[in-house]
């Protein structure tokens, strides 16, 4: 007779749940998910789609920062390579757009390989720096680049059709994102469940341990600096599609900080983390102008005048409160909604 | 060799103001391990409190930079205070993040306070242009030299001669042995957190008196890691004279190949010296144990 709740095989053990309850709400936000474009009004499903094609950025960034522990402060460099990748693919040499996503990500992918060789001498800060330094490099590159990066000017992205369908429509595009993203989050998912993801988060928890135990440093963070860059491209990509338009000062060093911020406010090394971080700092704004409208008068003057320097504020202020107060971040908010509800009114 | 003795001149000027910023990130890292990615900011905010002085009590060049020295230790010791003391003890990385958390935060504050428009800081006398055979400079050119050696030359004595400067080096060798002797690990970092707000305080206000005070000052603090990297985080004195290094480097590239390899040439640099040298030219090696 079985007294306890045990695993009894390998795969019921690194299972993404056991939970029927989890199963069911997760289908039931699936189908809400699919459902949306029918139900909301426009305004909603732009802002679903930013935080869609962020979620697909956000979770290349988690690769590498957030599994393998390998700090990046230039991210954006990727975003930019893929947007770029997309644009110059698609206008330059007029490949087919999926074909074009795949070289938006293969480029960043290539340069994630020429930054991470570099850094597998580095550790900690001197690695933050360098890929710091490699996001001016790149800016620099594009502004260099003459009329085949447009240079200063830009790209002029259109939206593409695929397999008959426009992303003109702002649906077709809101679905094509929603695809993407739950790809990535299935790739993802299924990366820190293998041996290759349980590789990245030895190196994060103590790299000289994970080498002592034959995981070869060498390869395993080149691997995700690869697979990292590659998402992010991709990202970037999407991010080309939907504002139809690519240039260097699209691709600010704050948004290194915005996907560095998600990842800390989500819970650092959590794929939920990083979904509960995005929706969040995405909607920071929306609810703060909201919230400020209400308050009405002076206040909402004073948002619309200097709205971006309060945005950024708030992510700041984010990130500080998140760290001083909750480590854990959403995630751990999370926890405490779930463990409360499951088990009230006792404490545990 | 008129226009290269320029270009070293204004490259030195640039340089020292590197110096004073990278010798305010390895001031914080030798004593408390951390990269304080605000520096940049903490510069700019004292350069716009400083020419909010100056605007209204009058300018003074002694006058302004006593302000900013007061608006450095004052700052230094607030952040510390209200937003590092607390993470004391917490991993590298969340304590790394708390500190872009308050470069962002400050970033806005000022555009906030002080709005997007450039001003031109005024001292008196710093325009006045002293000629050196061909090359003409100006005395605030002049002086943020000087004060870089001036600093150099402090932190060195702080370092090597002072009970305090001993007792900082402890802690930046073994926190935990020099906290069993007695050291108060709380009031190394508030001093060190004091010491390179200064420095970057004074970096920012010259940079404000030569060229001009906007919000992308900011920049200053990126634009020197390269030095503090090249000297290595950990040698105060390295990075300061690095910066020189990177300036001149910087402005010869600029000069001589393209402005925009200007740009990123400090960069380039350290991506090549930290290959060789993974922890800069002057930085000690870390030998981890298991």
């Amino acid at each position: 007779m079985r007294s306890g709740y045990f695993k009894q095989d390998f795969d019921a053990l690194v299972a993404l749940t056991d939970s029927r309850v989890v199963k069911f709400w997760v289908a039931a936000l699936l189908v809400a998910l699919v459902g949306l474009p029918w139900l909301a009004n426009a305004y909603l499903l732009s802002h679903m789609t930013v935080i869609l094609f962020t979620l697909v950025a956000v979770l290349g960034l988690n690769v590498l920062t957030g599994f393998t522990g390998l700090i990046s402060l230039g991210h954006v460099a990727f975003l930019m390579l893929g947007a770029y990748g997309y644009a110059i693919a698609v206008t330059r040499f007029g490949w087919h757009p999926l074909l074009a996503m795949g070289f938006a990500g293969a480029v960043p992918a290539i340069a994630g390989l020429v930054v991470g060789i570099p850094s597998l001498r580095l550790k900690g800060l001197y690695l933050a720096i360098t890929t710091l330094a490699f996001s001016f490099i790149v800016s620099a590159l594009v502004l260099a680049g003459g009329k085949f990066t447009g240079a200063s000017r830009g790209i002029m992205v259109e939206r593409p059709a695929i397999f008959g369908i426009s992303l003109n429509d702002d649906k077709a595009l809101y679905g094509f994102c929603l695809l993407l993203a739950v790809l990535t989050l299935l790739i993802t998912l299924n990366i820190r469940r293998t041996r290759l993801g349980r590789a990245f988060v030895a190196i994060r928890d103590n790299d000289i341990a994970a080498r002592a135990m034959g995981i070869n440093l060498w390869r395993y963070k080149l691997v995700a600096f690869v697979i990292s860059a590659f998402i992010t491209g991709v990202g970037g990509a999407l991010m080309a599609i939907y504002v139809n338009f690519v240039t260097v000062e699209g691709f600010p060093f704050l948004l290194s900080i915005e996907a560095l911020a998600i990842i800390v406010v989500g819970g650092l090394g959590s794929v939920l983390g990083v979904v509960l971080g995005t929706v969040f700092i995405v909607s920071l704004p929306e609810i703060v102008s909201a919230l400020f409208s209400t308050l009405g008068g002076g206040y909402a003057e004073v948002l619309t005048t200097s709205a971006h320097e309060i945005k950024s504020m708030l992510y700041g202020l984010a990130i500080i409160a998140f760290l001083r107060l909750d480590p854990r971040g959403l995630l751990g908010v999370w926890h405490d909604i779930r463990h409360t509800w499951v088990h009230w009114p006792l404490r545990y | 060799m008129r226009y290269l003795m320029e270009l070293v001149m204004s490259g030195l000027v640039i340089g020292a103001i590197y110096g004073l910023i990278a010798m305010a990130f390895s001031v914080i890292y030798k004593a408390t391990g951390i990269v304080n990615f605000a520096q940049g900011e903490v510069g700019m905010l004292i350069a716009y409190l400083s020419w909010s002085f100056s605007t209204t009590f009058g300018t003074g060049g002694f006058g302004v930079i006593a302000f900013a020295v007061v608006a450095g230790v004052v700052l230094g010791l607030l952040i510390e205070r209200l937003v590092m003391r607390p993470m004391l003890g917490e991993p590298v990385f969340s304590v790394v993040l708390v500190t872009i958390g308050l470069a962002v935060v400050l970033r806005s504050l000022v555009l906030l306070i002080w709005g997007a428009s450039p001003h031109k800081l005024d001292v008196d006398a710093a325009d006045a242009v002293l000629r050196f055979a061909e090359v003409g400079v100006r005395t605030s050119q002049l002086a943020v030299i000087a004060v870089l050696i001036v600093a150099l030359l402090a932190v060195w004595a702080f370092f090597q001669r002072s009970r305090f400067g001993v007792a900082m080096r402890a802690v930046a060798a073994d926190e935990k042995t020099a906290r069993l002797m007695g050291v108060s690990t709380a009031q190394v970092q508030a001093v060190a957190w004091a010491a390179s707000s200064v420095l970057a305080g004074l970096a920012g206000v010259f940079f404000a008196v030569i060229y001009n005070l906007s919000p992308t000052i900011f920049a200053l603090g990126l634009k020197a890691f390269p030095a503090t990297v090249l000297g290595g985080l950990d040698a105060v004195i390295g990075s300061g004279a690095s910066g020189l290094f990177i300036g001149v480097a910087e402005n010869l590239v600029g000069g001589y190949v393209s402005s925009t390899v200007k740009e990123v040439a400090g960069f380039l640099l350290i991506l090549v010296v930290l290959m060789v040298r993974p922890f800069g030219l002057f930085g000690e090696r870390e030998i981890e144990r298991v």
